[in-house]
């Protein structure tokens, strides 16, 4: 592997030996161990995400004669501006929701990992927010997060600090939600990471004790760097997740029964789903759905790139 | 040493030093610092303050589901319901007065259960293989392939639900009948997890990755192939992440709602969050229903209930460590 | 070294159980096509319900015949569409009548001319303002069923602490409104409010009190939204003056959030509220919840000191492309016709004796049943029931609806909005009306293109 980087071989070359990988071994024995991956991706899944493309141009709506539009839902899109709204609130939201969600769930893996005795319970309470109907916790946030009688106000009011409207307020909507679901939706990311951290390999941290280490730095200076591949995946996870954020928005101000949705807290999934199943405009949501898409695919391609000087595989040279 | 932290010289302390004493036991470092019992009885706080907050959702789910009608959003954060109105638990079975329907759990639960686990275990062990192929394998289009395999997770699933719908009704499974002993209508549900999914496959192949290649490169030697490689290597290393991959994926079906609304079309194929559903629908009061939430909470803490026992016997698992084992060998 | 040939058998079988299965369901799929008109009757949005649904269901089932499919759960536009884009739509569903407009606008409903004439269905016999919603273009696309009625439910311990006559809840007197609502606010020590004076609904009830202020928000033949009028933003102007001058949305809705509404608690037992305009089928939760309150029922009324109603409820309605419309067509005619009417509410008024539960009667689409269930079925449970269940029957006389449009959804979401926007402080009355009116307009001409 080393005398191909020092040779630096021209682009013929390169593709040359592209080719020649489809001659090895491994990489038969890849493609069959991608196979089903491959099968249902070509069967399955491109299909409808090609199909949704087509849409894009369409004015599909399932029940009238669909026409050709071009480029005419994009168009709309860009000039849209309630797609401006729903786009700046979504990110209001990500960039509040997604480090708040990564460093919530780090130290509850670091506090879970410590843990002795019991330690079932505590990793099952911890992850029992995400089982509990959603029924319940719907109601709660509206409970807990009620300016006037709330916990979190009343207990606010006791520090001399009075709480904003988190349910009314358009300025505190995105904020309240993010924490809510950034506390109570951190389940799987502890999970995943205290997987990672009880993988670490023990000798580091007896190494770092040598060097007179606090535990501080055990964390900053061997755990980070060990569980990196797994801080990766949630960064990934929940920007993508977060950028598409439905659930619990929806049930919290779009439903039928709770119609107080505003400009604050139009989330731009919950306006494709608006565009197409109650407007019937699929063309427009389709379209809508690949703006989205690309937007994904462009903060993920920066994520990932800015990662590789952070993230660490310890099987890979 | 504030270079530690860069993935390089983490990597030079960790291949100079043998393992040399015995294993020490696995918790040590983690152990709450003994020596100070300020830093302990903090520790021991923030521990219980947390598992309170986590705890309070369900705890209220399960005492409002305890509670009368007429209490029910009595708003107090009352907890103990006074007096334990246990007739919400039968009426998930028989309906509430006025209301004829009767909840089908048993066949709910049956449909779920082996909906769930079927999928849980076809996605664990397909996305496995294809996480194993992302993870050790070098071939070409394998940053491609696994471009898409992030790309499918990027568009919103709205745009891909007609067509999806529309794929299923051309295969023949959104009408009646069966096949393969196993209602059509349930295909959609569970049958695409055969072909791995996005999530854990990028999940399993984090893990993988941690694996060190050595092990591998030693295996090959000893006359491993590529699949007793998976098989006995990586597999088992990884296996904390393949049953991170089955509960997670165990839950997420328990509490899938959206493809069941558009795929189940009779009663017998119901899953528990599709009856659940109905619940809502009839006992909320747009539909003639009184709000009899607390019967509908009740059902909801029943449906849990499941999923807790799965997540717990799963979870033991999940501290085992991955390349601890391997360093030991 | 032979053992990626394992993975590759695995990976095989996993490929071949589907092939397997996308053939046999290919094969399936053909066979599938020699079902259609086997006298099955699909029903969509209709699962076993109540004893008021079930004593009707099985009446009809008995008139129509034949396999009745319905499974359980609500009408959910998702199904349905994927049905109907599959080429498989039910044969009849049972639907919110504001969506059985929008979509009969689109085109996925049949109207209904050959089945009211061939079953001679008595259109006279369903209320007028309920048909309105479903008609469209002069067709008429649904048989209506429910139907919801607002009156302004009053507590009269509140009045008479604050010392508010019941004179002065009358909307067609805003400053008198005004001030008792004013009367009747109270705070906490922290500002907080305690107790609502008046509260007018909003964003929900914003049409009906457009209507009051003489402004029906949408034209007769819903082409042509009226969201700015004067009028109207005179009336959400006034509505948001009771909200402000009661504390201001965020702390009217946060306190309005704790109230205790289903419960024994609720918000008129325990004084939270002094009048609020509400949905008719309050009065059979207070009913039953805490038959101890003493309340009054108002009708709402206009400007002019005219009463006026705002109805909302459901319909049946037969998709293009059903297999078994006739079948359809006399289910709907069974459901909603006097006699079955009147054996579910007889049947409700005795399953209510023998559990002694209060029973405030059915209020159903059919005035003729209407009546009859009122005088053959209810008994008194109190002065004061007796007399809101009495109103409520009378206000429906002075009924409205939103009428059919192919743009409904886009336009409740445009008037919404716009209430929320002024409700949260972010627009006036007249920018965000104006704003509205530009997004509905907009979205009626899109659609009618």
């Amino acid at each position: 592997m080393a005398t191909a980087i020092a040779a630096a071989p021209g682009p013929l070359a390169r593709a040359r030996r592209w080719f020649a990988g489809f001659g090895e071994r491994d990489t038969w024995a890849a493609f069959a161990f991608l196979s089903p991956w491959l099968f249902g991706f070509i069967v399955f899944t491109s299909g409808p995400m090609i199909a949704s493309l087509v849409l894009s141009f369409t004015d599909y709506s399932i029940i009238q004669t669909t026409h050709n539009v071009g480029w005419a839902n994009y168009h709309n899109a860009l000039h849209d501006p309630y797609v401006r709204t729903a786009m700046r609130n979504t990110f209001i939201y990500t960039a509040i929701s997604v480090p708040l969600h990564v460093i919530v769930a780090l130290w509850l893996a670091s506090l879970l990992a410590r843990v002795g005795r019991f330690g079932g319970f505590f990793r099952t309470a911890f992850y029992l927010p995400q089982m509990s109907p959603s029924v319940a916790t719907g109601i709660l946030y509206l409970l807990i997060f009620n300016g006037s009688f709330g916990v979190l106000n009343v207990a606010l009011r006791y520090l001399h600090i009075s709480g904003p409207y988190w349910t009314t307020d358009p300025n505190w909507v995105k904020p309240g939600l993010a924490l809510m679901i950034s506390v109570w939706g951190v389940g799987a990311s502890v999970v995943i990471f205290l997987a990672a951290i009880k993988g670490v390999p023990q000798h580091l941290y007896e190494a770092a004790a040598m060097d007179g280490a606090s535990s501080w730095r055990k964390f900053r200076d061997v755990t980070l760097p060990m569980i990196s591949p797994a801080i990766f995946f949630v960064v990934i996870i929940n920007t993508i997740n977060g950028l598409q954020t439905f659930d619990q928005v929806y049930t919290a101000f779009f439903n039928q029964s709770t119609p107080y949705g505003t400009n604050a807290s139009l989330m731009y999934a919950i306006y494709i789903f608006q565009q197409a199943f109650s407007f019937l405009k699929f063309g427009y949501a389709s379209a809508l759905s690949w703006l989205l898409f690309l937007v994904i695919a462009v903060i993920t391609i920066i994520q990932i790139v800015a990662s590789r000087r952070f993230v660490y595989y310890e099987g890979q040279r | 040493m504030s270079s530690l932290s860069s993935p390089g010289s983490a990597q030079s302390t960790a291949q100079p030093i043998p393992v040399t004493e015995p294993v020490v036991p696995a918790r040590r470092w983690w152990r709450p610092p003994t020596g100070n019992p300020f830093a302990r009885a903090a520790y021991l706080l923030t521990l219980g303050i947390v598992t309170i907050i986590f705890l309070y959702p369900f705890v209220w789910a399960v005492s409002s589901s305890l509670k009368t009608r007429n209490d029910f959003f009595d708003n107090q954060a009352r907890l103990i319901p006074r007096p334990f109105n246990w007739v919400n638990y039968k009426q998930v079975f028989t309906g509430v007065p006025g209301q004829v329907y009767q909840a089908a759990f048993g066949t709910w639960l049956w449909n779920s259960l082996w909906i769930a686990v079927l999928a849980a275990l076809t996605v664990t062990i397909s996305s496995a293989l294809v996480a194993f192929a992302f993870a050790y394998f070098r071939f070409p289009l394998r940053n491609f392939f696994f471009g898409c395999v992030l790309a499918t997770m990027m568009l919103p699933g709205v745009a891909t639900l007609v067509p999806t719908y529309l794929l299923w009704n051309k295969l023949g499974f959104t009408g009646p009948g069966t096949f393969l002993f196993l209602s059509k209508n349930q295909y959609p549900l569970w049958a695409p997890n055969l072909f791995g999914s996005a999530f854990y496959i990028f999940l399993m192949r984090q893990f993988f990755l941690g694996i060190p290649r050595e092990l591998f490169e030693a295996a090959r030697m000893d006359g491993d192939n590529y699949w007793t490689m998976f098989w006995r290597i990586a597999a088992p290393l990884a296996r904390p992440a393949m049953i991170v991959t089955a509960v997670f994926e165990f839950k997420a079906n328990w509490t899938e709602l959206q493809k069941s609304l558009i795929y189940l079309r009779s009663d017998a194929t119901f899953t528990i969050p599709r009856g659940l559903k109905n619940l809502l629908d009839l006992y909320g009061p747009s539909n003639g229903g009184h709000g009899d939430y607390q019967v509908i909470v009740a059902a909801t803490v029943l449906a849990t209930l499941p999923m807790i026992v799965v997540f717990f016997l799963g979870q033991r698992y999940f501290v085992e460590g991955i390349a601890t084992q391997g360093r030991k060998g | 070294m032979q053992g990626w040939r394992k993975a590759l058998v695995l990976a095989t079988m996993l490929a071949s159980i589907a092939v397997l299965a996308v053939t046999a369901g290919l094969a399936s799929a053909h066979g599938n096509k020699a079902n259609i008109g086997n006298g099955t009757l699909n029903i969509m949005g209709f699962g076993k319900g109540d004893d008021v649904a079930e004593t009707r269901a099985a009446i009809a089932s008995k008139v129509v015949g034949g396999t009745i499919n319905r499974p359980s759960g609500s009408f959910n536009d998702q199904t349905f569409l994927a049905a109907v884009a599959s080429g498989n739509p039910p044969d009849l569903v049972y639907l919110d009548r504001q969506k059985v407009g929008s979509y009969a606008a689109k085109g996925a409903f049949m109207p209904l001319t050959s089945c009211i004439k061939s079953q001679k269905i008595n259109m006279k016999q369903y209320r007028q303002a309920a048909v309105n919603e479903i008609t469209y273009k002069n067709q008429i696309y649904g048989i209506p069923e429910f139907y919801d009625v607002r009156t302004i439910l009053v507590d009269n311990k509140v009045l008479d602490q604050s010392g508010v006559s019941i004179g002065a809840l009358n909307p067609a007197k805003p400053a008198a409104l005004l001030a008792a609502a004013k009367k009747m606010v109270k705070f906490d020590s922290n500002g907080n409010v305690t107790r609502i004076g008046f509260d007018p609904k909003m964003p929900e009830f914003f049409p009906l009190w457009a209507k009051a202020y003489g402004v029906d928000i949408l034209s007769k033949d819903g082409l042509h939204a009226n969201l700015n009028a004067p009028g109207a933003v005179k009336a959400l102007t006034y509505a948001m003056s009771l909200i402000n001058a009661q504390g201001g949305w965020n702390k009217f809705k946060s306190f309005r959030d704790t109230w205790d509404f289903f419960g024994s608690d609720n918000q008129v037992q325990k004084n939270q509220v002094g009048a609020w305009p509400m949905e008719q089928w309050y009065y059979n939760v207070l009913a039953s919840g805490s038959p101890d309150v003493h309340i009054t029922a108002l009708q709402f009324r206009n400007l002019k000191n005219q009463p006026i109603n705002y109805e909302t409820g459901s319909a049946w309605a037969i998709p293009k492309g059903a297999k078994n419309p006739q079948a359809a067509c006399a289910w709907a005619k069974a459901m909603t016709s006097v006699s079955t009417w009147m054996a579910a509410a007889r049947n409700r008024a005795a399953l209510r004796k023998a559990s002694k539960t209060p029973y405030t009667g059915i209020s159903t689409g059919n005035s003729i049943a209407d009546q009859d269930i009122y005088k053959q079925t209810y008994t008194s449970i109190n002065p004061f029931f007796d007399e809101a269940v009495k109103k409520v029957l009378d206000v429906q006389r002075f009924s409205f609806g939103i009428p059919a449009s192919p743009a409904s959804a886009e336009f409740q979401a445009a008037w919404q909005n716009a209430v929320n926007r002024v409700l949260a402080g972010q627009q006036t009355p007249k920018q965000a009306l104006d704003q509205a009116q530009k997004e509905a307009t907009a979205a009626i001409k899109a659609a009618t293109k």
